[in-house]
């Protein structure tokens, strides 16, 4: 389908911005690669072309230094989107599908905190988990992470729910489904598009988060990937190839993540934005 | 769909809609609520962040509006957030592009192609460029030194400072100019970091904008002999405003929210001489440095109503028309 017609001189400046910002947004990925192989002195004298001999055993060394956060965070990530899923689904059927009494105080109170900078309560929230003796566990940040993803799930989530067919939930109900049922039986499958991309969405965010494991977590052996590199950085300095090698691991799980999600996750964004 | 009414007299028969609920309330609740609460309690304490508070009224507030960091965290805030409007322009202009690319399959594969890069954590993205900078074995000053550019600059440098247009020698030839440890550079570093800005989920959120443009419109504006900036002008860009004005709302609240780039970047104290000191970061600094938590709160607070200020005039100024 033709949107605008042109000429090849048009074309050719179309293509040729893209490939140039392509260039540009690829060149980390580059330069990661060709530095992970080289040890410091071929990285001095030759920082952007490939040297010979590669070094392998740069990877085995990053390896065995970001292997346990990789574990940790993909602990935490996937137990936070688990949690914030099972949470929201439920409370977004009955948002979604009721008026009950109280409850547009509890969705109001629920969707002012959109604006409610992270910032304000960050201290309180320390003192609190502390507390609760959730400080240096993965699992008690896990909980916090869901409790912060909760909002933002429910008010897309809702939307689609309010869209969705009042007949499907007539039948079931006249097939004595309750209300948990009709949760697990007619929401779930129906709204299975958007669930998946709020869970990728979600374990994205869980993965990058740094700030609130920065503060919470102690241990060395419990950090999750953000704080664990950030540790990194600090501490050995001196050999570039292992420290590329480690940032370039550390994609790997999101590459397989992506790799089997991404239509869903365009397509999840897509909609979302022509409802939101 | 209307939504079906509950009456309180039926509240017994449904109760388990309440026992859906609860998770999620009492989750938000406790860590979201909770921790809020406590944060405007403590504002008005004086707090080591631990068990000592003592009561000290409006004295935290008052501090604040006379503490001059905090005065000019809140001006580094306006720069960034204009810069941050500049920003933007590479995401609509690609996205737009790729939605002009006539052949689907093509237009498939560049999309996909700008969306892969998201695999990189945002840490590691953080530190290559941390790493870009590194003023001895960097790769930004290496490019520089070998085109040459650097002695440009240097000259440039010089010749302002004799024209007394600027005061200080940033650029000096046969020096590495440390883009993040020179108070002169740092903010102009930090502006310029993750060049060339394009944000993935903002090219996805635009192309889906874009998508909903008929061709019959394309086709009347090439009978009236609309050229292609007149198009972008005229069709394209007023079909995304509303996502724009969405991207904006969330820019603002990211640039005063966000202090985990400086925090990586330029460490607690902002850089060299706090030149990037914003006031998420002088929260921290002050909870996390000082152990002033009391002041810590009462910053947050305020960081709160201004966010919670912008989205409402965000919401009156920047009405869009359907």
């Amino acid at each position: 389908m033709s949107r605008v017609s042109e000429g090849p001189i048009a074309r050719l400046l179309k293509h040729g911005y893209l490939w140039l910002m392509l260039a540009l947004v690829y060149l980390p990925f580059y330069v990661m690669l060709i530095i992970s192989f080289k040890d410091n002195k071929q990285f001095y004298n030759h920082p952007w072309v490939p040297t010979f001999p590669l070094h392998w055993e740069n990877w085995a060394e990053a390896w065995d230094t970001v292997g346990v956060f990789i574990a940790n965070s993909v602990f935490l990530a996937v137990t936070a989107t688990l949690v914030t899923l099972l949470v929201a689904v439920p409370a977004a059927y009955v948002f979604g599908r009721y008026r009950v009494p109280f409850g547009g105080i509890f969705w109001a109170g629920l969707i002012i905190l959109m604006l409610m900078p992270g910032v304000a309560n960050l201290i309180p929230l320390f003192n609190l988990m502390r507390r609760l003796s959730l400080l240096n566990s993965l699992m008690g940040l896990a909980v916090v992470t869901a409790a912060g993803g909760q909002v933002f799930c429910l008010f897309v989530l809702r939307n689609f729910v309010e869209d969705m067919p009042k007949e499907f939930f007539e039948c079931a109900r006249i097939d004595g489904a309750s209300h948990l049922q009709q949760v697990i039986h007619v929401v779930i499958p129906q709204c299975g598009g958007i669930i998946s991309a709020l869970a990728i969405m979600n374990f994205v965010g869980a993965w990058n988060s740094f700030i609130l494991p920065l503060i919470v977590i102690r241990d060395p052996e419990k950090l999750p990937l953000a704080v664990g590199l950030f540790r990194l950085q600090g501490a050995y300095v001196k050999q570039w190839g292992p420290l590329m090698a480690a940032y370039f691991i550390s994609a790997i799980p999101l590459v397989i993540l992506f790799a089997f999600t991404m239509r869903l996750f365009i397509r999840g964004i897509s909609e979302g934005a022509i409802k939101g | 769909m209307p939504r079906e009414r509950i009456r309180f007299a039926q509240v017994r028969r449904h109760w388990s809609l309440y026992a859906l609920m609860v998770p999620t309330l009492v989750l938000v609740a406790m860590f979201m609520y909770l921790p809020a609460i406590s944060g405007v309690y403590h504002s008005f304490y004086r707090w080591d962040g631990d068990e000592l508070a003592t009561y000290v009224g409006m004295r935290n507030y008052r501090q604040a509006f006379g503490d001059p960091e905090l005065g000019w965290a809140f001006v580094r805030v306006g720069i960034l957030f204009g810069a941050s409007l500049f920003k933007m322009v590479p995401s609509i202009v690609t996205a737009v592009v790729i939605h002009r690319i006539t052949r689907d399959r093509l237009r498939y594969f560049y999309r996909l192609l700008f969306v892969v890069p998201m695999v990189i954590p945002w840490m590691v993205g953080l530190l290559i460029w941390k790493f870009f900078y590194n003023p001895v074995v960097g790769l930004l000053n290496r490019f520089l030194s070998t085109t040459g550019i650097l002695d440009i600059l240097a000259a440039m440098n010089t010749w302002a400072v004799k024209a007394n247009v600027v005061e200080s020698v940033i650029f000096q030839v046969g020096r590495n100019p440390a883009w993040l440890g020179d108070s002169d550079l740092a903010l102009a570093a930090y502006i310029f970091w993750g060049f060339p800005w394009i944000g993935v989920i903002g090219v996805l959120i635009y192309l889906s904008g874009l998508e909903k443009i008929p061709h019959s419109v394309y086709e009347c504006a090439d009978l009236d002999g609309v050229g292609w900036f007149g198009k972008f002008l005229y069709i394209e860009l007023p079909l995304i405003a509303t996502q724009v004005r969405i991207n904006l709302v969330l820019l603002i609240i990211g640039v005063l929210k966000g202090y985990g780039l400086v925090l990586v970047l330029l460490g607690e104290t902002g850089g060299p001489g706090g030149a990037v000191m914003v006031p998420g970061l002088y929260m921290y600094y002050n909870a996390f440095v000082k152990r002033e938590a009391g002041y810590a709160c009462a910053i947050g607070i305020l960081v709160f109503f201004v966010i919670l200020a912008l989205t409402y005039v965000n919401n009156k100024l920047v009405r869009v028309e359907r």
